[in-house]
């Protein structure tokens, strides 16, 4: 399901286990986008990176510093999140309004100046990434734009660019996904699950892990089939149910029209007199 | 003339405008909606410094950042502040070797040994020490407290440099003449316990050396180090020595025997600490120092009393005189301040890398030939200087040959201790310093040049010992004449009082309690990588 648009179709591959929660990739994120440091409600100033750190409108990426269980230990881990750039994704489906495309790189990007505000997209998302500007009269929906002009100009995105333990590596996706399963295979540490292949049809951020994904905040319920994919089994009979209806609705209408003509003209004009 | 403009410039009726506008309004909301309206690029225009404008597969060398823990004692970052320039990381790794000298994935701890050369090297001011300035003040305020300061050997030839009086200006009057003016109860010198580390320090070595004791002995002054031990190598934790650094035998002493002295009620002391260094921030946390584990919480048997309360760096202090002191523009000129307690000139060049040794090896050749040393020996030249690693031997008679290591840098510093462990190494002493330079270039001092230069270091050491050499430190000379006195640890004569009254001896029961400590295995928290 695929967009026919994404002909260069690039990922980044998160391995959890390099990461040592400096943020750097946090900092990037907001040094690229021009944002500030403050929380759009609260106004108040925050990292963003930290134990229970969330993504919000002014945020687009955050590592999330968790303390799990490892072999009967407390761990830290620190898990990068952001948009996952589903490759069939289901925001991009929901929006009415056209303000979700993919670019040549596979870019899932969102243009404020085009979105209503309606926040379909919010509620598609499985991954809880879309977030809204309530503090804004005219409020628009934010998230991660994959640094798309940078991709396009065959750069790395901000927060790839700025690791300093290849935690993050950026590069074709189909080249990352044969990496991480070589990875997987070749080290008995990890979790022998490459999150972001299938799920929800698959996206362009991969991720590999010694710690099961469910332990670190990932949703582990999502199907195999993209959103889009699973819906169209019913909304493709969208169109087909309204020609049907319409076809319908214009023939009940026809018949009751001519009924009531064929019946005023065998009654006569009773009422007039 | 104007009411005929006026009325045409009512060219277009306001049925036709409106008409015009809502016209404008559809077609505009159909592109839109068809997604055929120019729209401009939504992605980032920002900037990032220019390593970054690439693909990631290209082997970019500085990049990223330290990580530093939300919770670190000594240490915080303002993420608004930060650049990603990548220097903090090029200070953790190839200064100190503390980043990237660990596998992956991390157990459960940030690994930092809090040494702050990522604060030095930090050219925006986003690492810091973490500000412990209201803290202090706050003591200094309550009527109920007595608030003692001691100031590390090097502050004095850093803190003027805040105050525009050039790298490595002598400010240490002034130094103690502010303090005063803030309000501190009593200023004593961490030369003076400086001098005490050497009798104790100097007493082990001599203890190790003529009683087969593990060998080399290490230095245990600084903080820094001490960590990097625990961390990296807990199979030399024997090799330290089990002195505490000055700061906290000053500050278990204070307590104790200083608080008899005055007839003061130890819970009412507050010992602040001004340090060239963020480590020491650390070491005061460290829970052999605090209630019944450390000096005086075991001395007194209470829970509540912590041999030491805050360290406030050099930076720290410069900001609260700027803050507090009216006149603080005119620190240069400040009159000259004295100590309530001093030092000896050896406790000084503690501040230089090669001070502690050359200090030690002063004291320890009265200690071990009941003679002071020769005058060759109050210029040590082979430990003094900048180098990373200087060897020196010294002939003792009736020891022999001395062999002593001066390191600086915890990188040179991983050589030496692979040596050790390797069994290579046939040196008797070592000092470590985990700052380039020692403390006179600690984390805690003034960012007179960023990163860190050879010239500012130079500056500081030479005014350092100049001031050995003049050896005159204090206004109690009372043997006025004799050119070496006051440049010998054991001949302070608050040194003699303490041991007198107080301690007894060098290594004694209660120096053991009070101004000796243990180490902690941290081995557990990373796993080493050789490379």
């Amino acid at each position: 399901m695929a967009n026919s648009v994404v002909t260069n179709q690039k990922g980044v591959l998160v391995d959890l286990t390099k990461c040592v929660g400096c943020g750097s990739c946090t900092v990037a994120c907001k040094m690229w986008n021009n944002q500030s440091f403050q929380h759009p409600q609260t106004e108040e100033f925050q990292n963003a990176h930290g134990v229970d750190v969330e993504l919000d409108s002014n945020t687009w990426t955050t590592v999330d510093h968790k303390l799990v269980e490892k072999d009967g230990k407390e761990v830290w881990r620190f898990v990068k999140r952001q948009c996952m750039h589903c490759l069939d994704p289901a925001c991009l489906s929901v929006c009415f309004s056209h303000s979700f495309h993919q670019t040549n790189e596979g870019a899932v990007q969102y243009n404020p100046e085009l979105c209503v505000g309606c926040r379909y997209c919010m509620i598609a998302c499985p991954f809880d990434v879309p977030k809204y500007e309530w503090e804004k009269v005219m409020p628009s929906v934010m998230k991660c734009q994959f640094c798309s002009s940078k991709l396009a100009d065959g750069e790395a995105p901000a927060c790839a660019s700025v690791c300093p333990t290849d935690a993050l590596m950026f590069g074709n996706r189909d080249e990352l996904l044969a990496k991480a399963h070589e990875i997987i295979s070749s080290d008995s540490k990890y979790v022998n699950h490459v999150y972001g292949e299938k799920e929800v049809g698959g996206t362009s951020w991969l991720y590999i892990s010694d710690v099961p994904f469910g332990e670190l905040g990932f949703p582990t319920n999502l199907p195999e089939q993209s959103v889009p994919g699973n819906i169209h089994e019913f909304t493709r009979f969208t169109l087909p149910i309204f020609a049907v209806g319409a076809t319908a609705w214009a023939g009940i209408s026809m018949y009751t029209s001519r009924r009531h003509k064929v019946h005023e003209a065998e009654h006569g004009h009773h009422d007039e007199k | 003339m104007e009411k005929h403009e006026q009325t045409e410039n009512k060219g277009m009726s306001r049925r036709r405008f409106l008409s015009v506008m809502a016209g404008t309004g559809l077609v505009g909301a159909a592109a839109t909606m068809t997604g055929c309206s120019p729209v401009s690029d939504p992605s980032g225009t920002g900037w990032l410094p220019n390593q970054y404008r690439n693909a990631s597969a290209m082997p970019v060398k500085v990049k990223g950042r330290v990580p530093l823990a939300p919770e670190n004692v000594s240490l915080v970052r303002n993420d608004e502040k930060c650049i990603l320039c990548g220097q903090c990381l090029e200070a953790c790794e190839k200064v100190q070797s503390v980043f990237g000298y660990y596998e992956l994935p991390v157990l459960d701890e940030f690994i930092c040994v809090h040494c702050g050369q990522c604060a030095l090297w930090c050219p925006t001011g986003a690492i810091s020490e973490r500000d412990d300035i209201e803290k202090v003040w706050n003591a200094i305020q309550d009527p109920d407290t007595y608030v003692v300061v001691q100031t590390s050997p090097a502050t004095r030839v850093g803190i003027g440099e805040e105050f525009g009086m050039g790298a490595g200006a002598w400010a240490e009057g002034q130094m103690v003449t502010a303090l005063r003016k803030l309000g501190f109860d009593m200023v004593v010198d961490t030369n003076f316990s400086a001098d005490l580390t050497i009798m104790e320090e100097g007493s082990e070595l001599v203890e190790r050396v003529s009683h087969g004791g593990v060998l080399p002995q290490l230095t245990s002054c600084c903080p820094g180090w001490v960590k990097f031990v625990e961390y990296y190598y807990p199979e030399l934790i024997p090799n330290l020595s089990s002195a505490r650094s000055p700061m906290m035998m000053h500050g278990s002493t204070l307590k104790t025997y200083n608080a008899e002295k005055l007839g003061k009620d130890p819970k009412k002391i507050v010992n602040v600490a001004i340090m060239p260094c963020v480590a020491k921030k650390f070491e005061i946390s460290r829970e052999q120092f605090h209630g019944l584990q450390g000096g005086a919480g075991h001395y007194y048997n209470d829970d509540t009393i912590n041999d030491m309360d805050y360290v406030l760096s050099v930076r720290e202090l410069a900001k609260m005189i700027r803050k507090f002191l009216p006149d603080a523009d005119n620190f240069a000129n400040y009159e000259e301040g004295k100590y309530d307690q001093i030092g000896s000139t050896a406790g000084l060049i503690f501040g230089n890398t090669g001070g502690v040794m050359e200090a030690a090896v002063r004291s320890a050749y009265k200690l071990i030939t009941g003679n002071n040393p020769p005058a060759g020996l109050y210029d040590l030249q082979p430990v003094r200087g900048l180098e990373g690693i200087k060897r020196a031997s010294v002939n003792v008679p009736g020891v022999g040959e001395v062999k002593v290591v001066v390191a600086s840098g915890l990188a040179n510093a991983r050589q030496l201790c692979e040596e050790i462990k390797s069994g290579k190494a046939d040196f008797h002493f070592l000092e470590v310093m985990a700052c380039p330079g020692g403390c006179i270039a600690g984390g805690g001092q003034p960012k007179t040049a960023v990163p860190p230069q050879d010239w500012v270091r130079e500056a500081r050491t030479a005014t350092v010992y100049e001031h050995d050499k003049a050896g005159q430190i204090g206004d109690t000379n009372e043997k006025g004449g004799q050119d070496l006195y006051l440049r010998l640890s054991h001949e302070n004569p608050m040194i003699t009082d303490i041991y007198n009254e107080f301690l007894e001896k060098p290594l004694s029961h209660l120096a053991h309690e009070l101004c000796h400590t243990t180490y902690v295995d941290r081995s557990s928290h990373l796993v080493r990588k050789d490379v």
